[in-house]
C-alpha cells in the first residue's frame, strides 16, 4: 500500500483525473478506429487548445484568491485586435505589435487590479464590466470587421520546431531534443529529491518505487516524444504547445515555490488570517488581477496567429471554457485550493472530449451536454470526496451515536492521532 | 514605579472609539518571563488592550507609552510589533486551513533561498518547533486536518518561529475541551522555563489560579488592580471582587417576584455537543426549569455556553444534540426545526442583533410580521393592512420610537432595534421567550425601558429567559437565576439569595474543579 | 546538483545529436502527402463538410441535403458544425483531415480566420471548396460556391421596389435599411447589391431614409441576432415613426425580416414592405399570409448539387468546372460558382416550390 502511494503519489485526486484523462485517450483511440493517438491530431489537440489552457493557468490563481475572471476572452479578442490593427493601421513591425498587445494586457490587467484591491469590487463585477468594455471596445475598434495579422506571427500560433540534422530515428529531433531533456530533468528531480529527504532522516522511503516511478513516466515522456516527433515531416512539438510547456513551469514554480504563489493560497484560504500573519492582501489581488490579463493577452495573441486574422468575436465564451478547465481541475469555488498543474489536466481532459468527439462525428449539440455533465461529475466527485470521514447530514440530524463515539475517543489521545486526509483507499 | 525586572510596561493609554472610550489610562506593567493574567468582564476592554499592545490599533491611534524592552515603542503594524518580538495570538485563530503546517507556520516569514521557498529548510525548521511545542506531526498535513487544540499548539510554534519574546494569547482555552487546554497551560509553563514571557487573557479563574504570577484586572477600560501572585495560591475572590467592583443603583424598575407559577417549560440532562470541533461538549447535562409569570436568569460569561444552550433548545439550530428532554407543560416534545419551536410556542431574541436578528435592509413593519408570516397572509398574498395593523399595535406598547412603521430597521437607535426584534418575537404569541443579551449595546435609558418590557411580559404569565453575563441586569431583574461555567449549570440560586460575587464563583467554576 | 543536471542535459543532447547524425534527415518538404491536381482520389473517400452551425433553416437543410447528395454520389459524408465558435471550427477542419478526408466543403464563420486550418489541409493534399461565403486570406482554397451576393441584394433591392409600388400606391416612400452581421463578408455585400438598386431612388426623392442611417456600419445586425435587428427596429419607430408611416425596409434575412414585422405590430404600424433571404418555413407562410412581402430563395439543393458537382470532378482527377467569375481574396484569386437565387412573392410562390415538396405543403397548410 505505502509502496504504491510512493509510486503515484499521495495526491489521490491527481492521480485520478491523470487515470481518466489516459482512459479517455485511449477510449477514443479505440472507439475513433485509431484516429485519436495520432501525431496529427494530438498536434492539432495541443495547438488548438493551447490558448484555453493558458487562460486557465491564469483563471486558476483568481479562482484560488476567491475570485473569478469573466473578461478574459473579451481581453483576449481585444489584445487580439490591437495586434492586427497595430500592425495594419500603424505599420508596426509584427514584433512591436506583439509587444504592444502585452502591454495593453498588462493594462487592462492592471485596470481590473485597481477596482478589486484598491477599491474593494468584487472581481466577478470588476470582470463582468471589463467583459462589456472589452467586447465593445473590440468591435468599435475593429468596425466588426475581421483584420489580418502579420504573417510573421503565424508560427506562434499554428508553427512547428525546425527540423535539423539528419533522422536516424525518423523523429524530428527538435522534439527528440525536448523530450530527452524532459526525461533527464526528471529523473534527475526524483533521484534528488529522493536522497535529500534520505539525508534528512527520513524513514519509510523506497527507493524501488522511485525507480519504478521513474520507468513509468520516463515511459510516458517517451511515448509522448515519439507520438508528436513522429508525425508528417515538417511537423513537431507545436510552437504553441512549447509556449504553454514553458508558462505551465514558471507559473507551477511561481504558485508552489514562491513567496508571492504561497500568499496567493494564505488570501484565498482565510483572508483575515493572512492579513494578520503579514500578508499584503490588496497587493496579492492587483498582481493576480494583473497577471491573469497579461494571459489573456497572449492567449489572445496566440490565437490570433492561428487564425491569421483577428475577428470581432473572437474570444466570445472563452472564459467559460477556462473556467470549467480550472474547476474540473479540482478548485474550489470559495478559494484556497487549486493547482496549476491539476488545472491542465482539466483542460486536457476537456480538450480531448472535444477532440474524441469530433473525431467519432459527434454533434455540437451532443457534445456540449457530455462536457456539462463531465463537469458536474467531476466536482461532486470531489465534494463527495471531501465529505468522506466527516459525520455525514443525516448523521448529524439524527444525533448518529457511532460518530460520536468515535469522535469522543479521538480527543482522548491528547494530541489527538490526525483525521486521515480522505485518501487512505488510494 | 520603575521595575528592573519589567520586560513591558504600558503607561496611560487611553483609546477611544467613537461615542465609547474603551481605554481610560490604562497602566500595567509586565515582568521578564511572567505568565501574566489579564482579566475582566465582557467588554472591559482587555482585547483592546492587547491589540494597541500588537500594533492592530497603529501607533497615532491611542495615546500613551508602550516601553518594551527598555525602548519607547511605536508599532505601525503587526509586523512591527513582531519584529519586536511581541507576537498575539488571536481568539479566532489565524490558520490558512488548506496550507500545510509548515507553510502556515512561516507564512509571512517565508524562508527563501535564491527567489523560491526552500521547502526543506523549511520542513527541517518545522520539525524543530514542533517539537518544541510538543507537537508529533507530519509537517506536511494540511491544517484543517487537525484538531482544534492541534491547531492551537500550531500558532504558538508560529508565535515561536518569529523568535517571540513576548506571547500574547487573546482566551486561549476559550474553544478548546477540558483535555487540550490543560495541555496548552502546561506548554505555556514550559515556555515560562525557556525565558518567554506571556500574557493571557482568561476568564476561567481556575486557569489563571494554576498558571499565572501576575494578575491584571480591568473594569470598564481602566485597570483597577495589579499585582503578583503565586501560581497555585492565587486568592480568586479577590479578583471576583475587582472585576465586579461596581456599585448597583436603582437602574432596575420594581417589580414583584413571581416564583409559584405552574412550570411551563423543563429541560432534563440536555447534552449538544459542538458542530465543528468533535468531542467538545457545548451543553453538558444540563437541566432546568422555567414557570408561568417567571423571570429566570442565565448567567455566564462570553463562551459558557449560553447561546449554545438556547440555539439548541430552539428547534436544534445549533450543534449536534446528543441526549435529553424537553418537556412543556410536562410533556416531552421533539423541536427538530425553528418552524416546530415556533409552533410550540416558544420564542429566541439573539444577543446579535445585527447578524442573527434582523434583516437591515427591511423596514420596521417587514420584521415585526417575519416570523409569523401567516397571520397576515390571505389567500396566499400579505394583506398589506394587516401587516400595518400589526405593526402599528406594536409600535404603540411596545413604545417604539420612530417616525413611521414603513421606516428601515438600520435607521434605528440600538434600543428601539431591540424593541422591534421583541415586537417580532411577540408577533407569534409565545409562552416561552428567551432573550439572549437583550440589552447589549443599549443605552442606559433604553435599558429601562426594555426592563420594564420583560417585567410586563412575565406579569401576562409567559416564562421569561434572560441570558446575560452582566451581573447587575440578572440581579436587577431575574427572580430565579442558574449559572453556567463551561457547558454546565453549575447553581441555581433564588434572586434574594443572590449576590455578585457568589454567583461570578459560580460562573468561572466548573462544578469539581474548584480551587 | 546543479553541476550534475548541467551534464545530464549535455549527455541528453550530445546523445541525440549522435543518433541524429547516424541517420538520414527526414524530408522536410511542404507537400510531402499533397497530391497533384489531377490524380484523382476513391470514389467511396471521405469528404468533409465542415458548416458555421445548424441554428437557421438553411444551414439545417445544407446539412441533410450534404449527406443525402454526397451518399447518392458514392462518396462517404462527415459532417460537422461548429456551434459559430471559429476554434471549434478549426478543429473540426483538422480532425477531418485527421480522418482522412480527400475533399473538403468549409462554411465558414469568419472567412478570414481559418488560415492555419486550411493550410495544414491543403499540406496533406485536401482539396478545399468555399461553401456559401468566400474564403479569405489564404491560398488554400479551390473554389467557392455561392449563390452571386451582390446579385442576392440586387433582387433583395429590386424586390422592395416592386412592393412598394403595389402596396404602397404613389411614392415618395419612407423606409428603413437594415444589414447583416459584420463578420459575415457576405453582409456587405448583400447590402452593396442593394444599394446600387435603392441609392438612384434615395437620390431622386423617391425613397426617404426618414432616420438617415444608410451607411453599412450604422445598418450592421451583429451576429445576424433577430433580438438586436427587432431592438433596432423598436428605437427607429419611437424616435422617427411617431407621426408618419414607414413603408418599407430592406432587410438581409428572413429572421430580420420577421423581427422587424413583429417590431411594427408592437409599434401599432402598418406592416412595412419587407423582402428577405432564405425562404424560411415561418417566412413563407408570413408571405402566404401577406405579412413579409418576398423573400430571396437560395435553393441549397442547387448549391449543394453544384459542391458535390466539383467534388465528383476532383475526384475522377478533373479539372475543376469552368467559371468566369473569381474573387482576389487577399492572397489569391478565387475561382466563384456563382447561383442565382429566386425572388419570392405570395405571387409565384406555389410555382417556385413545385419541387419543394416540403415548402410547397407549407402554402396548402
Amino acid at each position: 500500500m505505502n509502496v504504491v502511494k510512493q509510486i503515484f503519489g499521495t495526491d489521490f485526486r491527481q492521480f485520478t483525473m491523470v487515470f481518466a484523462l489516459v482512459v479517455l485517450l485511449l477510449g477514443f483511440h479505440i472507439a475513433s478506429g485509431g484516429n485519436m493517438l495520432t501525431p496529427g491530431n494530438m498536434q492539432n489537440l495541443i495547438a488548438g487548445n493551447a490558448y484555453v489552457l493558458i487562460l486557465a493557468i491564469g483563471m486558476v490563481m483568481v479562482i484560488v484568491i476567491g475570485h473569478i475572471d469573466l473578461s478574459v476572452g473579451s481581453v483576449a479578442g481585444f489584445v487580439g485586435m490591437c495586434v492586427a490593427l497595430s500592425a495594419r493601421d500603424l505599420s508596426f513591425p509584427w514584433w512591436a505589435a506583439l509587444l504592444t498587445g502585452l502591454v495593453v494586457g498588462v493594462a487592462i490587467g492592471a485596470w481590473h487590479g485597481f477596482w478589486l484591491a484598491k477599491i474593494g469590487i468584487p472581481g466577478f463585477i470588476t470582470t463582468l464590466a471589463g467583459m462589456m468594455i472589452f467586447r465593445g471596445g473590440v468591435i468599435w475598434l475593429s468596425g466588426s470587421v475581421s483584420v489580418p495579422v502579420p504573417p510573421e506571427l503565424n508560427v506562434l500560433g499554428a508553427g512547428y520546431l525546425p527540423e535539423w540534422g539528419p533522422a536516424f530515428t525518423n523523429l524530428n529531433n527538435s522534439t527528440l531534443l525536448l523530450g530527452i531533456l524532459a526525461i533527464a530533468f526528471y529523473a534527475w528531480s526524483q533521484i534528488s529529491t529522493y536522497r535529500q529527504r534520505v539525508a534528512d532522516g527520513e524513514t519509510g522511503l523506497n527507493f524501488t518505487a522511485v525507480i519504478i516511478r521513474l520507468v513509468l513516466v520516463g515511459a510516458v515522456l517517451a511515448y509522448v516524444t515519439f507520438l508528436f516527433g513522429s508525425g508528417r515531416p515538417g511537423t513537431s512539438f507545436p510552437v504553441p504547445g512549447l509556449v504553454l510547456v514553458f508558462l505551465v513551469i514558471i507559473y507551477h514554480v511561481i504558485t508552489q515555490r514562491t513567496t508571492f504563489g504561497r500568499h496567493i493560497y494564505a488570501v484565498g484560504g482565510n483572508k483575515q488570517a493572512a492579513a494578520l500573519s503579514g500578508v499584503s492582501v490588496a497587493k496579492v489581488h492587483f498582481f493576480v488581477m494583473m497577471n491573469m490579463s497579461f494571459l489573456a493577452a497572449l492567449a489572445g495573441i496566440l490565437f490570433v496567429a492561428r487564425a491569421t486574422s483577428a475577428g470581432p468575436t473572437d474570444g466570445n465564451m472563452w472564459e467559460l471554457d477556462a473556467i470549467a478547465a480550472v474547476f474540473i481541475g479540482g478548485a474550489a469555488v470559495s478559494g484556497g485550493i487549486g493547482t496549476v498543474a491539476a488545472t491542465m489536466i482539466g483542460g486536457l481532459v476537456m480538450a480531448t472530449l472535444n477532440s474524441g468527439l469530433f473525431l467519432m462525428g459527434v454533434g455540437q449539440d451532443k457534445t456540449q451536454v457530455i462536457k456539462g455533465l463531465v463537469l458536474l461529475a467531476a466536482v461532486a466527485f470531489d465534494v463527495y470526496n471531501k465529505q468522506q470521514g466527516r459525520p455525514s447530514i443525516t448523521g448529524r440530524l439524527f444525533g448518529d451515536r457511532r460518530t460520536s463515539e468515535s469522535t469522543t475517543d479521538s480527543t482522548k489521545v491528547a494530541p489527538a492521532a490526525p483525521a486521515a486526509p480522505g485518501t487512505a483507499e488510494s | 514605579m520603575v521595575d528592573p525586572h519589567a520586560v513591558l510596561e504600558m503607561r496611560n493609554i487611553t483609546k477611544l472609539f467613537p461615542g465609547v472610550r474603551a481605554l481610560d489610562d490604562v497602566t500595567m506593567t509586565v515582568r521578564r518571563g511572567d505568565i501574566h493574567a489579564i482579566c475582566g468582564e465582557n467588554g472591559a476592554g482587555k482585547s483592546t488592550l492587547m491589540k494597541v499592545l500588537s500594533g492592530v490599533y497603529p501607533h497615532g491611534t491611542y495615546s500613551g507609552q508602550i516601553v518594551f524592552e527598555g525602548e519607547e515603542m511605536a508599532f505601525k503594524d503587526i509586523k512591527s510589533s513582531e519584529s519586536a518580538g511581541i507576537v498575539i495570538i488571536h481568539q479566532e485563530l489565524a490558520l490558512i486551513p488548506e496550507l500545510s503546517v509548515t507553510e502556515n507556520i512561516f507564512l509571512g516569514n517565508e524562508i527563501v533561498a535564491g527567489g523560491l521557498i526552500d521547502r526543506r529548510e523549511a520542513r527541517r525548521r518545522c520539525r524543530d518547533l514542533l517539537a518544541r511545542v510538543g507537537l508529533d506531526i507530519d509537517p506536511d498535513m494540511a491544517v484543517k486536518y487537525l484538531g482544534v487544540g492541534q491547531q492551537q499548539l500550531v500558532e504558538i510554534a508560529k508565535a515561536l518561529s518569529k523568535n517571540v519574546r513576548l506571547l500574547i494569547l487573546d482566551e486561549p482555552t476559550a474553544a478548546l475541551n477540558e483535555d487540550d487546554s490543560e495541555n496548552l497551560l502546561l506548554l505555556m509553563k514550559g515556555l515560562k522555563g525557556r525565558g518567554i514571557t506571556s500574557i493571557m487573557i482568561s476568564h476561567k479563574l481556575n486557569e489563571i489560579a494554576a498558571v499565572s504570577d501576575a494578575v491584571t484586572v480591568i473594569r470598564d477600560g481602566r485597570t483597577v488592580e495589579t499585582y503578583a501572585v503565586e501560581a497555585g495560591h492565587v486568592d480568586e475572590d479577590r479578583i471576583i471582587r475587582a472585576m465586579v467592583g461596581r456599585s448597583l443603583d436603582n437602574r432596575y424598575p420594581e417589580h414583584e417576584p413571581n416564583t409559584g407559577g405552574e412550570t411551563i417549560i423543563e429541560v432534563k440532562g440536555w447534552t449538544v455537543e459542538h458542530p465543528n470541533v468533535p468531542g467538545k461538549l457545548v451543553c453538558d447535562d444540563e437541566s432546568f426549569v422555567a414557570r408561568r409569570g417567571e423571570i429566570v436568569g442565565f448567567a455566564g460569561l462570553m463562551g459558557a455556553g449560553r447561546t449554545e444552550l438556547a440555539r439548541s433548545l430552539f428547534g436544534r439550530s445549533y450543534g449536534i444534540h446528543r441526549s435529553g428532554q424537553l418537556f412543556l407543560h410536562g410533556q416531552p416534545v421533539v423541536l427538530n426545526t425553528v418552524r416546530d419551536a415556533i409552533r410550540h410556542r416558544l420564542a429566541y431574541v439573539s444577543e446579535d442583533r445585527k447578524l442573527l436578528g434582523l434583516n437591515l435592509l427591511d423596514t420596521i413593519k417587514q420584521t415585526i410580521v417575519s416570523a409569523n408570516l401567516g397571520a397576515v397572509v390571505r389567500r396566499g398574498l400579505i394583506d398589506g393592512s394587516k401587516e400595518r395593523a400589526v405593526a402599528e399595535r406594536y409600535r404603540t406598547s411596545l413604545r417604539i420610537k420612530t417616525p413611521g412603521i414603513d421606516v428601515g430597521v438600520a435607521t434605528l437607535s440600538g434600543g428601539n432595534q431591540q424593541k422591534v426584534v421583541l415586537a417580532k418575537w411577540l408577533f407569534p404569541d409565545p409562552e416561552v421567550l428567551i432573550l439572549d443579551e437583550p440589552t447589549r449595546g443599549i443605552d442606559v435609558g433604553a435599558k429601562f425601558e426594555i426592563y420594564k418590557l420583560i417585567q410586563e411580559l412575565a406579569d401576562q404569565g409567559k416564562a421569561v429567559i434572560v441570558i446575560s453575563s452582566e451581573l447587575p441586569e440578572i440581579l436587577g431583574i431575574c427572580d430565579r437565576i442558574y449559572t453556567i461555567c463551561e457547558g454546565r449549570i453549575t447553581g441555581e440560586v433564588p434572586r434574594s439569595e443572590a449576590d455578585q460575587e457568589t454567583l461570578m464563583r459560580m460562573m468561572t467554576t466548573t462544578v469539581g474543579s474548584a480551587a | 546538483m546543479k553541476r550534475r543536471t548541467f551534464t545530464l542535459g549535455s549527455a541528453a543532447a550530445a546523445g541525440a545529436l549522435l543518433l541524429a547524425a547516424c541517420g538520414e534527415g527526414r524530408s522536410g518538404g511542404e507537400t510531402a502527402g499533397g497530391e497533384e491536381a489531377g490524380s484523382g482520389f476513391e470514389a467511396d473517400a471521405t469528404i468533409g463538410v465542415s458548416l458555421p452551425w445548424l441554428g437557421t433553416q438553411n444551414w439545417a437543410e445544407a446539412q441533410a441535403m450534404f449527406e443525402e447528395q454526397l451518399k447518392s454520389a458514392g462518396f462517404t459524408p462527415l459532417i460537422q458544425a461548429a456551434d459559430n465558435k471559429v476554434p471549434q471550427q478549426q478543429q473540426q477542419i483538422e480532425a477531418m483531415v485527421q480522418q482522412g478526408a480527400k475533399a473538403i466543403v468549409v462554411g465558414p464563420i469568419d472567412g478570414t480566420q481559418l488560415g492555419s486550418a486550411l493550410k495544414a489541409a491543403k499540406d496533406a493534399g485536401v482539396r478545399i471548396i468555399g461553401y456559401d461565403r468566400l474564403i479569405e486570406n489564404t491560398d488554400a482554397v479551390d473554389g467557392v460556391v455561392q449563390f452571386g451576393s451582390i446579385r442576392t441584394g440586387e433582387l433583395q433591392g429590386q424586390s422592395l421596389l416592386d412592393g412598394l409600388a403595389e402596396r404602397k400606391g404613389e411614392g415618395p416612400y419612407n423606409i428603413e435599411l437594415f444589414g447583416g452581421g459584420p463578420a459575415d463578408p457576405n453582409a456587405p455585400n448583400f447590402f452593396e447589391g442593394a444599394m446600387s438598386v435603392l441609392q438612384p431612388k434615395i437620390d431622386d426623392g423617391t425613397l426617404v431614409v426618414v432616420s438617415g442611417q444608410t451607411d453599412f456600419q450604422q445598418v450592421a445586425t451583429q451576429d445576424w441576432d433577430n433580438g438586436k435587428a427587432q431592438s433596432r427596429m423598436d428605437s427607429l419607430l419611437a424616435a422617427n415613426y411617431s407621426d408618419k408611416p414607414l413603408d418599407g425596409v430592406l432587410s438581409p434575412n428572413d429572421g430580420i425580416a420577421r423581427a422587424i414585422i413583429t417590431s411594427c405590430k408592437g409599434a401599432g404600424q402598418d406592416i412595412p414592405v419587407v423582402d428577405g433571404l432564405d425562404a424560411e418555413t415561418e417566412s413563407i407562410k408570413s408571405i402566404w399570409a401577406g405579412e413579409q412581402y418576398s423573400t430571396v430563395h437560395k435553393p441549397t439543393k442547387d448549391l449543394v448539387a453544384k459542391t458535390v458537382e466539383i467534388i465528383t470532378a476532383f475526384q475522377k482527377g478533373e479539372e475543376a468546372p469552368a467559371t468566369e467569375e473569381s474573387e482576389n481574396n487577399g492572397v489569391i484569386d478565387v475561382p466563384i460558382y456563382a447561383l442565382d437565387p429566386i425572388v419570392v412573392t405570395e405571387a409565384n410562390a406555389e410555382e417556385v416550390f413545385a419541387d419543394d415538396p416540403d415548402r410547397l405543403a407549407l402554402l396548402e397548410g
